[in-house]
């Protein structure tokens, strides 16, 4: 074939705007123009195209699915067609002024027309009546585009904004409006404003008024990266190939450029074209990009993309051109983030492999191809609701009620049978965030916080700041390595940043203030190895490595230990003094999930403490954040909002996992409509003594703080005894009790005694753990004045908790009276004199009997013969 | 003696007396315990939250060494609310905050301003008594601390007017023996009002007493006429 043949140009209509669509599997492609007639091309043949009649004049857009074709006209018609016998099929849609554009939803279901109106209707293909309205917007829209899931609708509109729809069940709600991107245009003008939906449904792209390709990412609705475009004049079409690696842009200067998707740079530039190109396809699997122009001429140009680029088509799903790729950072989250069921390809995933002897290959691909075949892949057609072809929703998607309930959305790969695959944890640094637009979070504590922001992708600049202004000053420095972990305490900041282009990983440490000259170190760890996680404590620098290696530095760089960590990959560490803690992905839970193991050595004594202990989350949740808190307890807080302590963790075996506060049992979240999420940062002790868990409070769905920095939140910690309803009833009753002080109502009454009793025992419960965790720390350590002090408060505070506990349950009858005696064998007598007080109390009431029982309990401790007869 | 000030306490008064409630901030550097007249004050340590009068607050407020926050009411959704109870009940102000529990022994109870009722954990849905010069003295000085300060200004000058509307229209039942029930009446509102209020009443007193003295010199005179013709009629006897 002779290279000139390669461009095939085809005159489809008379001259005029012309537009053109594929069908979903790219056999055949229609065009539409200014005739009254459409014409079906057969790709890969130069017969003579198939005429179908009975179409309106002046179509202004046309859209294919499986088995039909829409087209809508500037009459204010909008037809099927159908693909089988080439007829008009019925008039979807009419409107009172010309139409714009008609998108088609991925799954053929749903059209959305745009026209001079300022409403845009959402009518389903197969039954006209059900139809949706959406109008939000001021003007008329010019463009109309489903993403690749069919959820979201950006509407392109004259007045120069984007109206993000989401068409979930029920009422479309308009999600975000963006302002500023494209420039406002008149709807018939050649000029194109379309939203282009990048295919991994991450990001999405528009031309904008300095005739750039703009992407903005849908998550946080950031601008990402731009496509410079050299077009001198308005970009008038430009598409992504379908797997998002490519992207072609055209404009009334008749040039026609190609773009790398990941690097933004031009391919190919083509500027012999004749009229200006109104609309391109790219063809659903072949290197083709078939295009109309406003001179009524089709091209169908095969080998666009030059040989030496082709490759890039091949390829999978390519991820859109953020900024910061959340998925590169921290996969498992920034995927979590996504709306349920969008379609989202991770760059790692592998593309499936064939099956080998499928039926395609024995029979060559086109036996089954034909066009037909895309109505074969439906042929059962579920006509009396019996069920054996899939059931659809309203919205014309299969339900998920075929799949197990086990699997998550992630979980999904797992259903390949022999290609299973266990979910790992993926690696965190804990008080980071990811990227949103060019800024993020490297480390948040109660020291301070350090955060970067990523400049024109050349370099860094990190700013570190302080809570305590006076003894640290904020400092700033611009930075060429791109560090992406930071830790922070009060002597220096550490800083690692990951292998780029030759040079390796580093790990950099600067301290805060010495009394000599600075002496800030840097090490390179070896090629090929990166940092999953760092930590800092007071006398050593951890680092956690690709290659499965915990690497221990002194403050000053002397590498002192390096060992290999028994779980992997590994997740993340801490460290506190002289103690470190790593975690790791371990066997595979009953949820598909790596369990995740703990190790807690004091590098100092050389001690392993904890060795590959699980930490204990339950069934699919993950884990959000580790960290020692001021006392040098382990903590960690999990997904589902807990917050947990580990207990006797100094003690082989003895470790257990205590929750210390659930936040979704907090009160304020007990009216019920309020959404927030809370993001740990610490946990230290109040001046008053009692330890309180330090979090950013996030509004609605966020999962990550952001600039402005939100103000630090601190709560005391509460076991999970009742849940809200409980202490709500319970609240209600002491209102109640408030409002009606004189009548003695004995509900009432009642209700606050229990309430009472719930608070104490919340109170008991609380104390009696922060004793243990404490008195097992003074064993191990040397104790402070203050942290004996701190004890002796916490076993009076037990004592007191447990004499109110007797009062009530004195005052409640005779009949508890075997409660009581338990409450007071409950009692530890630290001072000798509570036993005493338990007497008092319960001859106050007159309850002789438990006195009697008392008394003999004292004289049995005074023996020590009560301890005996426990064990 | 001749005082020049009206009776009552002043604005300034009031604002000095309010300097006294307790708010939270989150302090930027460290302080040690300070033992005051009023009591002692926690140390500062940052970033943990600490109560302290509104006087220092401001102070170190102004020497960028702490951020206040500012009360949960002071937010502009609980002010919203607040503002439509005002508007909706026209005949009563917003309850004050409910009281805590009183303390168990024999310890003495708590009023403002030794209640936390303008810490950051203040109850969200009630005006405390120095509501006004609070958050007036808080926008002032830590108007960088709120998140939407110009709508908390709006929203305190909407509830400024609603009461002070409510304030002057009791005095429609002052006179006589009629009484105005003001739970909930701020301290600065009760000072704006009080001039008003009183010289309503005093008015009111005058055109009462004049009235009573008419009456009374009217009974009087009555009186001397009867007398008189007792007199006579003694006489007669």
């Amino acid at each position: 074939m002779a290279l000139q043949q390669r461009i095939r140009y085809r005159q489809a209509h008379a001259p005029g705007a012309t537009f053109l669509t594929y069908t979903p599997n790219g056999k055949k492609l229609i065009t539409a123009g200014v005739d009254n007639f459409c014409r079906i091309f057969s790709t890969g043949s130069d017969d003579e195209p198939v005429t179908v009649d009975d179409v309106q004049e002046n179509n202004t857009a046309i859209v294919a699915g499986a088995g039909f074709f829409i087209a809508g006209s500037e009459d204010g018609t909008v037809s099927k067609y159908s693909l089988e016998n080439n007829k008009f099929e019925e008039i979807l849609v009419r409107t009172s002024l010309p139409v714009r554009d008609v998108a088609l939803s991925p799954d053929g279901n749903w059209i959305a027309v745009a026209s001079e109106e300022i409403a845009v209707k959402v009518v389903n293909t197969k039954d006209m009546t059900q139809i949706q309205i959406l109008n939000e917007q001021t003007r008329a829209i010019k463009h109309v585009s489903f993403d690749s899931s069919g959820t979201r609708l950006a509407l392109s509109c004259t007045d120069g904004n984007i109206y993000v729809y989401s068409l979930g069940s029920g009422e479309p709600d308009m999600i975000k409006k963006v302002d500023g991107m494209i420039k406002s245009l008149e709807s018939n003008a050649e000029a194109s404003s379309k939203v282009l939906w990048h295919p991994d449904g991450r990001a999405f792209a528009t031309p904008t008024a300095s005739r750039e390709i703009q992407v903005m990412s849908l998550s946080d609705w950031e601008r990402q990266r731009s496509f410079k475009t050299s077009h001198s004049q308005d970009i008038t079409a430009a598409a992504w190939s379908p797997n998002g690696a490519l992207l072609a842009t055209t404009s009334s200067d008749l040039s026609l450029c190609l773009w790398d998707a990941k690097t933004q740079k031009l391919l190919k530039k083509y500027d012999d074209m004749k009229a200006t190109i109104l609309a391109m396809a790219w063809h659903p699997t072949e290197n083709i990009l078939s295009y109309t122009n406003n001179d009524g001429e089709l091209y169908i140009h095969t080998d666009i993309v030059p040989a030496e680029h082709a490759s890039l088509l091949q390829k999978s799903v390519q991820p859109a051109p953020f900024f910061h790729d959340p998925a590169e950072g921290r996969a498992g989250i920034a995927a979590n983030q996504l709306a349920n069921g969008t379609k989202h390809v991770l760059p790692e995933r592998r593309a499936r492999a064939g099956t080998p002897d499928s039926l395609d290959d024995l029979l060559g691909s086109d036996v089954m191809d034909d066009d037909d075949a895309g109505d074969l892949a439906d042929f059962v057609v579920d006509d009396d609701g019996a069920g054996y072809a899939p059931a659809i929703n309203g919205h014309g998607k299969r339900t998920n009620g075929h799949l197990p309930a086990l699997q998550s959305p992630k979980g999904k790969r797992r259903a390949y049978g022999s290609s299973f695959q266990p979910e790992i944890h993926e690696g965190f640094q804990p008080g980071s965030t990811p990227w949103r637009g060019n800024r993020r979070y490297l480390c948040v504590n109660l020291t301070g916080w350090v955060w970067t922001q990523s400049q024109e992708s050349s370099h860094h600049s990190i700013t570190v700041e302080f809570h305590d202004t006076e003894n640290h000053r904020r400092f700033h420095f611009t930075d060429p390595f791109k560090y992406d972990k930071a830790c922070l305490n009060e002597n220096g900041t550490l800083f690692s940043c990951q292998p780029s282009s030759g040079s390796p990983a580093m790990i950099y440490y600067r301290p805060h203030e010495t009394w000599t000259t600075r002496t800030d170190w840097r090490t390179n760890l070896p090629a090929g190895e990166t940092v999953t996680a760092i930590a800092l404590s007071e006398s050593y620098v951890v680092a956690t490595t690709s290659a499965n290696y915990v690497r221990i530095y002194t403050l000053f760089g002397l590498p002192i230990r390096v060992y290999r960590q028994k779980a992997s990959p590994a997740v993340t560490c801490a460290a506190w003094r002289d103690y470190v803690l790593t975690i790791g992905n371990g066997p595979v839970g009953g949820d598909g999930m790596c369990q995740l193991l703990y190790t807690i050595e004091n590098v100092k004594h050389d001690e392993i403490y904890q060795s590959e202990d699980i930490v204990a989350l339950t069934p699919n949740s993950t884990l959000v954040s580790v960290f020692f808190s001021e006392e040098g307890d382990p903590y960690i807080y999990d997904s589902t909002g807990v917050l947990l302590t580990l207990m006797h963790w100094r003690t082989n075996g003895q470790a257990r996992w205590v929750p210390m506060l659930d936040t979704a049992l907090l009160s304020r979240l007990a009216s019920g409509n309020k959404q927030e999420s809370y993001w740990p940062v610490a946990v230290a002790n109040h001046a008053s003594g009692a330890p309180k868990f330090h979090c950013y409070i996030l509004k609605g769905a966020d999962k990550h703080p952001y600039w402005p920095q939100p103000v630090l939140s601190e709560f005391g910690f509460q076991i999970p005894l009742s849940s809200v309803s409980d202490k709500k009833a319970k609240d209600a009753a002491e209102d109640e009790m408030d409002l009606s002080d004189d009548d003695e109502d004995s509900a009432a009454i009642k209700k606050t005694v229990e309430s009472q009793q719930s608070t104490l025992e919340q109170a008991l419960i609380l104390s009696s753990t922060l004793h243990t965790q404490l008195s097992s720390t003074l064993a191990h350590t040397r104790p402070t004045s203050h942290q004996r002090q701190a004890l002796t408060n916490l076993e009076v505070d037990i004592d007191k908790t447990l004499l109110q506990l007797l009062a009530q349950e004195c005052l409640a009858g005779e009949d508890r009276g075997m409660k009581a005696l338990e409450i007071v064998t409950l009692m530890r007598d630290a001072n000798g004199k509570m036993l005493d007080l338990a007497n008092k109390v319960a001859t106050r009431y007159g309850r002789e009997v438990l006195g009697e029982k008392i008394r003999e309990l004292e004289e049995r401790r005074l023996v020590g013969l009560d301890e005996e007869e426990d064990v | 003696m001749a005082l020049p000030l009206p009776p009552g306490l002043t604005p300034p008064e009031i604002a000095f007396l309010c300097e006294m409630e307790l708010v939270t901030v989150i302090p930027r550097q460290k302080l040690e315990r300070l033992e005051l007249l009023g009591g002692s004050l926690p140390p500062l340590n940052p970033p943990h939250r600490a109560p302290l009068p509104l006087w220092l607050a401001l102070l170190l407020k102004r020497q960028r060494r702490a951020n206040i926050l500012p009360p949960l009411w002071l937010s502009p959704h609980s002010l919203t609310a607040i503002l439509d109870h005002e508007t909706e009940h026209g005949d009563g102000f917003s309850p004050p905050p409910r009281l805590p529990p009183l303390p168990s022994q024999n310890t003495l109870p708590f009023s403002p301003p030794f209640l936390p009722s303008s810490t950051a954990d203040a109850a969200p849905d009630a005006l405390p008594y120095h509501w006004l010069e609070l958050g007036e003295m808080l926008l002032e000085t830590a108007a960088d601390d709120f998140e939407d300060p110009d709508s908390v200004r709006k929203l305190l000058r909407g509830l400024r007017e609603v009461r002070m509307a409510k304030l002057r229209q009791v005095v429609e039942t002052l006179d006589a023996a009629g009484g105005v029930n003001m739970n909930g009446v701020g301290g600065m509102e009760v000072a704006e009002g009080r001039t008003f209020v009183t010289g309503v009443i005093d008015g009111l007193r005058k055109i009462v007493t004049s009235r009573e003295q008419q009456k009374k010199d009217r009974d009087r005179e009555e009186r001397e006429n009867g007398d008189d013709y007792d007199d006579d009629e003694m006489e007669m006897q």
